[in-house]
């Protein structure tokens, strides 16, 4: 555990400082206990209260240095850990835009915003925590160990066999427990999860007439769970108990044999004292490091975790194409971007999404991605968003040879507008303006109407400046589709990409977002993936994808002459219902 | 049962429940922290003791058998104490989890509109495994330390009243001032770091979802500087709350000190005034450090309190939410406890519904108050009618479904399912109208569970007969287990038309005369589309079928289409009708069927 702390930045100081102090504490923990021991054994002795307030004084001066001690090194490790754990966050959030929205999508937006911010405060107390207790079990019980040796051979012997037989019990017993929640994981999962699904199902089962009856089932299944949890949690708790019954049998024992052997007189109780003091104080460390192991490992497992998207991301980096240095990022009438041969595999032994698709795009027109689910299309404006990086093939952009389209040439001139887009909990002018933060409020206004959002504009109390995203007002399909509009718009980016824009609206919303959205998309290179044949007919060039290949590519008029499986995708639609 | 329910508490009201089982806690608890304490109280007894070199071993027998007792008994104890602990709390949990879904029940179709945004009903389950941090982290352990904290002071009492009083000052400030102080000192700031973490948590949650956006915009060092920035002010309130907490253990540890000097000149004195025996003297000082232990956690315990107080504002919103509006929108609240007299338990294949003049309008709470939701309807849909709505979102469609399923009563006109008002049938509206919309939920069971949730009596072989009706019969040949296949949760396994069927199944084995489309193939491509709904059309021969729609494929097969704006009908007439009368009915049209 924790080989991999030492790469941590600056921790190798702070780990000295820390030892220095465990160790200084150490020693105040054995002066105070021996002091102590005087005390009371010569005030046993019917000393005087006043000859022994020097000695007292002393106790009370080795137990705040103690105190201090812990509160010093409390200060270092926290300050240390919110370093490292700031550190930590602000390399995993930037390899998350680079790794990009594929990656985002992959591993869910819950997880990863979870991870980020309640991962980092885990790993955070996890070295907060970690780093003290390693020192402490590491230093403190051997020291302590060490003297009461000096002190008394067999109340050694009586600690040093304990934490041998502690330890193995506490990690017997705690590989029983997993394997019990191994076992039943899969029912235990399911009881866990029964009340959230019920909640969540709650609508469906007013529709089906079982809302009420459902409660019965809640009740058993809750109970149910709770006597799950209570088996695994007998088990669970056997190794906390282990750590407890051992440290306290221990404690017993020496005592016992303590006071035997005071009894035959081999023994002054000036040192038996000692040695009792010191007993709980051996197993302290261990104890804490039991009491915090859940803590700890959480936190080590979300730090392995961040890590390894920086891995990830670092290993993307790498396959990264290198941007010549003539390349000429500008898209205007004579601009060409040709692919050669572009394939993507998710997955080496899988099937491709992408499949030698060579095209070429040039100058301002309309083109439309069409064909079935999984046909490609989306990983198609993916590739051309850069959004990801092919597996094989090349691109060609004005002539300048590119490995991939995720330089930041190309993003500057492309503007995409997903299914459903993103809506930011900010106002509708930022929204707007998110490409462009300093366009001013007239061409706000100016790009807003003309995606057609004058009327909501109007019907807002705060008009532009109403809040909207998370928190502020909700929007329709079709009106996030204009704000996203507008947003592209505003960025006057000559390259517009949609991914099927309009599938999940109603039609009438649909039939008036088209008429919006062609007009605007003059002058301009439009590259539109749908399975919506109608926008087709607007389009000055189809591409036909089936099973990650491209199979027709030309205008939609000769197309249709061809008879090919643009013709027949149309045929399709035509027929009825039957 | 039914007087706790009523309680507004969520944590007070448990306490009168398992007052038994709480007792036992405290006792259990009490008596670990005694057995540690007496653990060293006796150890010191017994080497004083045995110092003194007794001619006989006898003599010290009972403090040998006594520190052996403890070692042993404190562990056993404490095992049995977190057992009852975490088992009443359970408990208490399973009660608190029918007492939320008995609140949530009867809201249940209006939940989704209400909260539109986030996660409310996660949010809520999750609020309610939280309380139980109420009773273990916070309750339980201040308990045990108050008890202690009077078993110690009369203990002492027995010897000395005055040093009794002085030991009482020294555990009142372990267990009341530097909590009290602690609550005072980090109250607002633990708000303050709470309310910021939320920001963080939306801020973070933008640049996620957002996250094409912020790449191809070119701006994420913006926002990654602008979000380190945040994450920096948290860093500094969080810092003071540490510094704080460790001041505050320092300053506890040294009373702890101080007390033990105390306690070596109490015990000191009584014994050179003859008070108690010498062999005392080191049992009342060792004793000091185990029984602070209890005290020491009182603090921490204490400070918790404002991490519970959303949760709980929650979840007694939600309580106080059910009950009113029980009473003004949702019929269904007020009719659920009458059992309309003459609704045979199976009721009969055969519904007729008529809507005449409906009109509804929400109370001045909802959105658009004053304006008619639905404002003027009429329809007739005899048994076995078929009609399609269309509409933009916020046209009225979902009210009027809700008109129709009873679950709202219309301010003005009615609605009538044989002749009786809808809002009147109650619970029994499944017997007559079952819907299948955009996202049924599929239980995290198996498909054949799901399906029989739609009749629980049914028979093996009416089930595989839904799934044939649904043509499942694909989908289950590659399931590894057919039918008896566990959906995963929310059926992740499943594609958008697959999940489509299997609800259909289910709400086939349902078997109502009147089905109820919400926009059943929103999200599907084309040909799932077509195919899901043909399947549907087929399945569904002679009930009557209300479909509201956003594509217009499939509309010829209807009896009569109805487009709706702001509430009225707009437009209706069959798909012959309109496509000849409506230029605007041909352009939609033609959006689904482009002409080749």
């Amino acid at each position: 555990m924790g080989k991999g702390l030492m790469k941590f930045k600056g921790i190798k100081p702070v780990l000295c400082l820390m030892a220095g102090l465990t160790f200084i504490q150490t020693i105040a923990i054995i002066l105070q206990a021996k002091w102590l021991a005087e005390a009371v054994s010569a005030l046993f002795a019917g000393a005087k209260l006043q000859e022994q307030a020097g000695t007292v004084g002393l106790f009370l001066f080795a137990f705040t240095v103690r105190q201090l001690c812990a509160l010093v090194e409390q200060k270092l490790a926290f300050r240390f850990a919110e370093r490292t754990g700031s550190a930590l966050r602000e390399q995993v959030l930037s390899k998350l835009f680079e790794l990009g929205p594929r990656f985002a999508g992959r591993e869910g937006t819950g997880n990863l915003v979870t991870l980020i911010l309640e991962g980092v405060a885990k790993f955070r107390k996890y070295l907060e925590l970690f780093l003290p207790r390693m020192l402490g079990t590491g230093l403190t019980p051997v020291l302590i160990l060490a003297y009461v040796f000096t002190l008394d051979v067999t109340s050694g012997i009586i600690l040093i066999v304990t934490m041998p037989i502690l330890i193995i019990f506490m990690i017997l017993i705690g590989l029983a427990a997993r394997k019990q929640m191994d076992r039943q994981w899969e029912s235990y999962r399911m009881l866990s999860n029964h009340f959230v699904d019920s909640l969540r199902g709650l609508e469906t089962l007013k529709f089906l007439g079982r809302s009420k009856t459902h409660i019965e089932s809640i009740d058993g299944v809750s109970n149910s769970y709770r006597s799950a949890t209570m088996r695994t949690l007998r088990v669970a708790f056997l190794s906390s108990f282990a750590l407890d019954f051992f440290t306290m049998l221990s404690v017993a024992s020496v005592a016992v044999s303590l006071g035997l052997r005071l009894i035959d007189g081999r023994m002054t109780l000036l040192t038996g004292l000692t040695v009792l003091i010191l007993a709980p104080e051996y197993f302290l460390p261990v104890r804490m490091v039991g009491a915090d192991y859940h803590a700890t490992l959480d936190g080590k497992e979300a730090g392995e975790a961040m890590e390894s998207i920086i891995r990830e991301a670092e290993q993307e980096f790498a396959k990264a194409a290198e941007v010549p240095a003539d390349a000429d990022f500008s898209w205007n009438r004579e601009s060409k971007l040709a692919l050669h041969s572009v394939g993507m595999k998710y997955e080496e032994a899988g099937r491709a999404s992408l499949e030698d698709v060579s095209l070429t795009f040039s100058g301002v027109r309309k083109i439309g991605i069409i064909g079935e689910s999984g046909a490609g299309k989306s990983t198609l404006i993916d590739v051309l968003g850069g959004f990801l990086r092919p597996t094989s093939g090349t691109f060609e952009l004005n002539g300048c040879t590119l490995g991939d389209l995720s330089a930041s040439g190309w993003r500057d001139l492309i503007t995409y507008i997903p299914q459903k887009p993103y809506i930011f909990s900010s106002s509708l002018a930022d929204n707007i303006r998110f490409n462009r933060p300093e366009a001013s409020m007239e061409d706000v206004a100016k790009a807003a109407d003309a995606a057609g959002l004058g009327g909501l504009i109007a019907e807002l109390p705060l008009g532009l400046e109403e809040p909207i995203g998370g928190g502020g007002r909700p929007l329709s399909g079709g009106q996030e589709q204009r704000v996203a509009l507008a947003r592209a718009l505003l960025s006057e980016r000559p390259v517009i990409l949609l991914d099927e824009p309009t599938a999940h609206l109603d039609i009438e919303t649909e039939y008036e977002l088209k008429e919006t959205m062609l007009p605007l998309f003059a002058h301009k290179l439009v590259i539109l993936a749908t399975h919506r044949l109608h926008w087709m007919q607007e389009m000055d060039q189809v591409i036909v994808m089936d099973q990650g290949r491209v199979v027709e590519y030309g205008t939609p008029e000769q197309l249709l002459k061809d008879q090919g499986a643009y013709y027949h995708l149309m045929v399709s639609q035509q027929e009825g219902i039957s | 049962m039914r007087e706790s329910l009523s309680d507004r508490g969520w944590i007070t009201p448990y306490f009168r429940l398992y007052s038994g089982r709480f007792a036992l806690y405290l006792i259990l608890g009490v008596l670990t922290l005694l057995t540690a304490s007496m653990l060293m109280f006796t150890s010191g007894y017994l080497i004083t003791k045995s110092s003194t070199m007794p001619y006989n071993i006898l003599l010290v027998y009972v403090p040998i058998v006594g520190v052996r007792a403890f070692g042993i008994g404190r562990s056993v104890i404490h095992y049995v104490e977190r057992l009852v602990g975490h088992d009443a709390v359970l408990r208490i949990l399973s009660r608190m989890r029918v007492r939320l879904y008995r609140v949530l029940e009867p809201q249940a179709l209006f939940i989704r509109s209400r909260y539109r945004t986030g996660d409310i009903l996660g949010a809520l389950a999750d609020d309610i495994e939280q309380l139980q941090n109420v009773y273990i982290r916070t309750v339980f352990p201040s308990l045990v330390s108050i008890v202690l904290y009077a078993v110690v002071v009369v203990a002492l009492g027995v010897f000395d009243v005055t040093f009794a009083l002085l030991a009482a000052l020294y555990i009142l400030i372990l267990v009341v001032v530097l909590p009290y102080i602690s609550l005072k000192l980090t109250q607002r700031t633990n708000a303050e770091v709470k309310r910021d973490r939320n920001g963080l948590y939306q801020q973070l949650t933008d640049a996620v979802m957002g996250i094409s956006d912020w790449v191809i915009s070119g701006r994420h060092h913006d926002f990654l500087d602008e979000y380190e920035q945040a994450e920096a002010a948290v860093a500094r309130k969080e810092y003071k709350l540490h510094v704080w907490s460790r001041w505050r253990g320092l300053i506890s540890q040294l009373v702890v000190g101080l007390a033990a000097v105390a306690m070596i000149y109490w015990s000191s004195g009584q014994s050179s005034a003859g008070h108690i025996d010498p062999t005392l003297i080191a049992a009342f000082v060792l004793v000091v450090f185990p029984l602070a232990d209890a005290f020491l956690p009182v603090s921490d315990a204490i400070e918790r309190i404002p991490e519970y107080r959303e949760s709980l504002e929650r979840l007694t919103r939600m309580e106080g939410q059910g009950e009113t509006s029980g009473d003004s929108n949702s019929a269904a609240g007020g009719a659920s406890g009458t059992l309309v007299a003459g609704v045979p338990s199976a009721i009969a294949d055969y519904a007729h519904l008529q809507l005449d003049q409906v009109k509804f309008a929400y109370g001045e709470d909802g959105a658009g108050a004053g304006a008619n939701s639905v404002d003027g309807v009429s329809l007739d849909i005899p048994q076995g009618s078929r009609i399609a709505i269309i509409g933009r979102s916020g046209a009225g469609k979902s009210t009027l479904l809700k008109l129709i399923q009873g679950a709202l009563a219309p301010t003005e006109g009615s609605v009538m399912i044989n002749g009786r008002a809808a809002a009147d049938y109650g619970d029994d509206i499944p017997k007559l109208i079952s819907v299948l919309n955009q996202s049924p939920h599929l239980f995290d069971t198996t498909v054949a569970n799901n399906i029989l949730l739609g009749r629980p009596e049914a028979s093996e072989e009416e089930i595989l007969r839904a799934a044939e009706q649904a043509r499942m019969g694909e989908l289950i040949a590659s399931l590894p287990e057919g039918l008896n296949t566990p959906m995963r949760e929310t059926g992740q396994r499943f594609s958008g038309g697959e999940r489509q069927r299997i609800a259909l199944a289910r709400v086939l084995l349902q078997n109502t005369p009147v089905l109820i489309l919400d926009e059943p193939t929103v999200g599907l491509d084309p040909r799932t589309e077509r195919a899901l709904l043909s399947t549907i059309f087929q399945a569904t021969a002679g009930k009557s079928l209300i479909w509201v729609t956003h594509h217009l494929v499939g509309a010829e097969q209807m009896d009569e289409i109805i487009f709706m704006e702001h509430g009225r009908i707009i437009m209706r007439g069959t798909h012959a009708e309109l496509m000849e009368r409506e230029p605007r009915y041909r352009n939609l049209y033609r959006l689904d069927r482009p002409e080749v």
